[in-house]
């Protein structure tokens, strides 16, 4: 035994769900968009803060700082990476991946790599983990810039 | 001082690798290890939820012989989750040219004077 049912005049909820969908995902990016800079900028502010000396070999056993032309090389490069979007979910990263090369005394260097380099330190340098530090004590406010931008986008669009 | 943060550091020193804490005034030859305490802060993410009380900290190994790796991760890794649950990471693993070193770093956040 069984029972067919058939509802009819689905295309206008289902045009408007898609609306919804699409409104969703532009105000989760608008939200991102606003959030990664929060944190962009408090990374930034890490980078500020990296203590330098003048560049010298470290002597055999043991440590040097970063000099002021590696800290110079990674100022203002922390960027927001490409938006990744899959239905309403969308993500994208904060950090020095798009940042390229820059010139370190002489030397053509990756500026992604200078950064890990100085956050994560080496055998030979200190490290100073400004971006770990800034990622945490922006999370916060991140967090607040998304939510406070979604929120924005949805009230204009009457969508709350 | 963190209490953890301080049983971090003893465990790490009970093991066979030598670990200094924050640095080394001379570096040793062959493997090494050094344990750092990088930030106590008043709004980190740690244990996964949001929290006023937090430490971060790393750990770094320093190996030349690839041979040594497994052995090593496996040491550090369990005294990390011993001491701090589910709430450390790998954060990154590097080659040096310049010294032909291997470096782990992990790094652990943890909600201070919280079940790890």
């Amino acid at each position: 035994m069984a029972m067919t049912a058939k509802i009819e005049g689905m295309e206008d909820i289902s045009e408007m769900l898609t609306a919804l969908e699409e409104e969703a995902q532009k105000a989760a990016a608008a939200g991102l968009y606003d959030g990664a800079g929060v944190m962009a900028k408090e990374i930034e502010k890490g980078v500020n803060g990296i203590k330098t000396a003048p560049f010298k070999y470290a002597s055999r056993g043991g440590m040097r700082a970063p000099s002021p032309e590696e800290k110079e090389a990674i100022r203002g490069a922390v960027g927001v990476a490409k938006f990744d979007r899959n239905g309403t979910e969308v993500n994208t990263s904060v950090g020095f991946g798009n940042a390229g090369y820059a010139d370190v005394a002489g030397k053509q260097k990756a500026v992604a790599q200078v950064a890990n380099a100085i956050n994560s330190g080496t055998s030979f340098m200190t490290k100073q983990p400004f971006f770990r530090r800034g990622a945490s004590a922006g999370a916060k406010a991140a967090e607040a810039a998304i939510i406070k931008t979604i929120e924005q986008r949805l009230d204009e669009k009457n969508l709350k | 001082m963190p209490s953890e943060y301080e049983a971090l550091v003893a465990a790490l020193k009970l093991t066979d690798i030598p670990f200094a804490e924050y640095a080394w005034r001379s570096r040793p030859e062959g493997t090494y290890g050094v344990v750092s305490l990088d930030f106590e802060s008043g709004q980190l993410e740690g244990d996964g939820v949001k929290c006023d009380r937090a430490w971060s900290a790393s750990v770094d190994v320093f190996f030349s012989r690839l041979s040594e790796r497994d052995d090593l991760i496996s040491t550090v890794e369990e005294i990390l989750t011993e001491i701090c649950g589910d709430s450390w990471e790998l954060n990154s693993t590097q080659y040096e040219n310049s010294t032909g070193l291997f470096h782990i770093e992990w790094v652990c956040t943890v909600q201070d004077g919280g079940d790890a």
